[in-house]
C-alpha cells in the first residue's frame, strides 16, 4: 500500500510537472502560480486511488476522483473558495496536452492493427463517433429548451 | 488502474523527457484556426502532441517498452485531468441539478450510433460485425460486452475491435476536429454538444470539450462541467444503456435491414 501510494505520488508529479511547464508556455500563467492548484489535484488523485484500493467495492477510481473533487469545491462546503481559485490556475487543456502526448506513444502499439483496417471499417466507425455526438446533442438540445435550462 | 503492479515507471526518465519536451513543443505552437466554410476547424495543441507522440514512437527514440509504460501514465492524467473537472463541477453544481433531465436523457444519445452507422454499414454489406461495429462507442465496457456475448472469435468480436482500434488511435483527434466544427455550423447550443462530448472517453471528450472551448472561449466553466458531469453517466449508465436498449436494438434494425435488403 505505502509503495503504491509512493508510486502514484512520483508518477502524479512528474505528469504534473509537464502540465504545469504547457500551462505555463501555452496559456501564460507562472509555474509557481499554478503549483498549488495542482497540488490539490494530486491530493484529489491519492485520496481517490487510495479509497478504491480500501473500500470493498468495485467502483473505478477516476469516479471517486471526480466525486472527491465535486465535494471540495460545492458552494455548500466551507472554505472551497480557496480550491477554486487555487486550481483554476491549472488550465484543463495544460493537463490535456500531456495526456494525449503520451497517448501519441502508446498507441503507436495499435497502429499495425489500424493500418490493417479497411476502408468500410473507418467509415463506419467515425459514423459511429459521430452518430453518439449529435444523437447526444439534439437530445440534450431538446431537454434543455424544454426545462428553460438555455 | 491499481491493480497494476508495475512499479517503477518513474525510473523510465527518457519516456517523461520525450514527453516534456513534445509538451514545451506544442504549447509553443500554439492553437490555431481556420475555416471550412461557416464553420471552424480547431487545431489545439493536444493533437500536436499525440501526432508527434505517435511519430516518436516510430523514431529510434523510444520503444515498445516505452509505449508499454506510457499506458498508466494516460490513466493517471485522465485520473487529474478528472479531479480538474471535480472542481469545476462543484462551484456548477446548482447548474448541473438543474440540468439534470437533460444530463440523464442525453445519454440515449449515445444510441444515434445505431441510427446513423448500421444503415450505412449493411449498405457498404458488412454482416454481422456490423452489429459489435455499432452498437456503441466501443470502449473497454462494449468490447467486453460483445465478447461475452459472442465470443471473440465471432465476427460482432471483431467489428467492435475494429471501431474500438479505430476510436484508440483515432477518436481524440477525430472529436476534436469535428467538434469545434459542427458546433460553429448548426444552431444547437454548446451546452448540448458538451453534454454530447461525454461519451465515456476521457481522452475523446477532453478533445471534444477542448475544441468546443476554443470556439466559445466564455461559456469554458460550463462546458467543461457539462461534458464532465456527461461523461460520469456515460462510464456509470452507457453499459446498461447498451445491455437492455443499444444491443436489443441493433439486432432488430440490424434483421430488418437485412431483410429489405434481401427483398429489393
Amino acid at each position: 500500500m505505502l509503495k503504491n501510494i509512493q508510486e502514484w505520488t512520483l508518477l502524479l508529479v512528474i505528469f504534473g510537472i509537464s502540465s504545469l511547464f504547457g500551462n505555463w508556455l501555452g496559456y501564460g500563467i507562472p509555474v509557481l502560480d499554478a503549483v498549488p492548484g495542482m497540488i490539490i489535484l494530486i491530493l484529489i488523485c491519492l485520496a481517490g486511488f487510495i479509497l478504491n484500493s480500501v473500500l470493498p467495492f468495485s467502483f473505478p477510481s477516476v469516479a471517486y476522483i471526480a466525486i472527491i473533487g465535486i465535494l471540495v469545491s460545492t458552494p455548500w462546503t466551507p472554505g472551497t473558495e480557496v480550491v477554486a481559485a487555487w486550481t483554476s490556475q491549472v488550465e484543463l487543456l495544460a493537463l490535456t496536452t500531456p495526456i494525449l502526448a503520451y497517448a501519441g506513444i502508446s498507441i503507436g502499439r495499435s497502429w499495425a492493427d489500424f493500418t490493417r483496417l479497411g476502408w468500410k471499417t473507418i467509415i463506419v466507425a467515425s459514423l459511429v463517433l459521430l452518430g453518439t455526438f449529435l444523437g447526444s446533442a439534439v437530445i440534450a438540445e431538446v431537454v434543455l429548451r424544454f426545462t428553460g435550462v438555455i | 488502474m491499481s491493480k497494476e503492479k508495475a512499479y517503477g515507471l518513474w525510473k523510465n526518465w527518457k519516456l517523461h523527457t520525450i514527453v516534456f519536451l513534445i509538451v514545451i513543443v506544442a504549447e509553443s505552437i500554439g492553437q490555431f484556426e481556420f475555416s471550412v466554410g461557416p464553420g471552424v476547424v480547431l487545431l489545439l495543441p493536444m493533437l500536436y502532441a499525440i501526432v508527434i507522440g505517435l511519430i516518436v514512437f516510430f523514431s529510434p527514440l523510444a520503444g515498445e517498452q516505452d509505449a508499454r509504460d506510457a499506458e498508466p501514465l494516460l490513466v493517471l492524467g485522465v485520473a487529474l485531468l478528472l479531479a480538474k473537472i471535480g472542481v469545476i463541477i462543484g462551484p456548477s453544481l446548482p447548474e448541473i441539478i438543474a440540468a439534470g433531465p437533460a444530463l440523464l436523457l442525453q445519454e440515449l444519445g449515445n444510441l444515434g450510433t445505431i441510427f446513423l452507422a448500421l444503415p450505412i454499414a449493411v449498405w457498404l454489406g458488412l454482416k454481422r460485425e456490423a452489429v459489435g461495429m455499432t452498437h456503441s462507442v466501443a470502449r473497454e465496457p462494449n468490447v467486453g460486452l460483445i465478447m461475452d456475448r459472442y465470443g471473440i472469435d465471432s465476427p460482432e468480436g471483431r467489428g467492435v475491435m475494429a471501431v474500438y482500434i479505430f476510436g484508440t488511435v483515432f477518436g481524440a483527434v477525430f472529436m476534436g476536429l469535428i467538434a469545434g466544427l459542427i458546433a460553429s455550423v448548426t444552431p444547437l447550443h454548446p451546452y448540448s454538444f458538451a453534454m454530447a462530448s461525454g461519451i465515456g472517453s476521457g481522452s475523446m471528450m477532453a478533445a471534444a470539450s477542448g475544441s468546443l472551448i476554443g470556439v466559445f472561449p466564455e461559456m469554458e466553466e460550463g462546458i467543461i462541467a457539462f461534458a464532465g458531469a456527461s461523461n460520469l453517466l456515460s462510464l456509470s449508465t452507457g453499459l446498461y444503456v447498451s445491455i437492455f436498449i443499444g444491443l436489443p436494438l441493433t439486432e432488430k434494425l440490424y434483421s430488418w435491414l437485412e431483410r429489405r435488403k434481401g427483398e429489393k
